[in-house]
């Protein structure tokens, strides 16, 4: 039955995101793409990360629908459009399902789902010497908090920067819109 | 596991649940036809509003058949977003320009 919910999910999902990329309304587009991220927030909580299905639906529903809003209410849209789609370019199109088909095609090489550390050498290892020394490595009492702030903190610093910048640039787009 | 009526994983009631989400989603995908033919602006926002409602009542309905209380509060926060959602996009279409 969960697969069945998957399956639809999973058409809606494409059906919105083909409809984002085709209609030609700015608008509707955006509409259509808080759909998307609704589709994509169920879909994550059907696979059991409610926390990443809250920040798709934040992010991808709530911010990223009001910035959009804003970046066409800052430039122009044409209107009277309202069911017309863009010019496909069909042999760019074709290509693109080629090479996801490539990419699909190495999915069986990797190991099993939840697989022991002998199919799975790469984290096998890694993540017990993690949970048994993370404490006495770090003092850090969540082990996802030591891996990500003690671990790998200078992977941390530059995702840091990357969200400053970019809370820096809807900074700029919107500060019209709320100082004046 | 709320016993007698079989909610939970694997019981009766469980997959009564999801057969029930299975239909709400496949209402969902039928709601996208409205959505690209419109016609006008209100039938879009309207459509979409529904298809929030239906991602919040899919997520309860996965909270009763998993056995999992936490869902139930990503569907409040998924409530909440539909609404600002639905008016962001109803302010920008009727006094162009002011979103927040």
């Amino acid at each position: 039955m969960i697969t069945w919910i998957e399956g639809g999910l999973l058409l809606f999902v494409v059906l919105t995101a083909l409809m984002t990329a085709m209609l030609r309304d700015v608008l509707a587009a955006i509409i259509v793409f808080g759909g998307y991220s609704l589709g994509m927030a169920i879909l994550w909580v059907v696979l059991q990360a409610p926390d990443v299905g809250l920040t798709e639906a934040a992010v991808g529903a709530g911010v990223m629908t009001v910035l959009f809003l804003v970046t066409i209410a800052r430039t122009t849209r044409m209107t009277g459009l309202e069911v017309t789609t863009v010019d496909v370019n069909w042999s760019a199109a074709v290509l693109c399902v080629v090479f996801v088909f490539a990419v699909l095609a190495t999915v069986p090489a990797l190991p099993a789902v939840g697989a022991g550390p002998e199919a799975n050498p790469a984290f096998g290892e890694v993540s017990s010497y993690y949970i048994e020394n993370a404490y006495d490595d770090t003092h850090v009492e969540n082990v996802v908090t030591a891996v990500l702030v003690a671990y790998r903190g200078f992977d941390t610093f530059g995702e840091a920067t990357v969200v400053f910048a970019a809370g820096v640039a809807v900074l700029t787009v919107l500060r019209r819109e709320v100082f004046e | 596991m709320i016993e007698g009526i079989g909610i939970g994983t694997g019981g009766t009631g469980s997959t009564l649940l999801l057969a029930g989400a299975v239909g709400v989603v496949f209402v969902s995908v039928l709601l996208l036809g409205r959505v690209m033919l419109g016609p006008t602006m209100q039938d879009r926002v309207i459509a979409l509003n529904v298809i929030g409602s239906n991602a919040v009542i899919v997520i309860a309905l996965l909270a009763g058949a998993m056995d999992e209380p936490a869902f139930l509060d990503i569907a409040l926060v998924y409530a909440l977003l539909n609404f600002l959602m639905s008016i962001a996009i109803s302010k920008f279409t009727v006094e162009r320009g002011g979103v927040l």
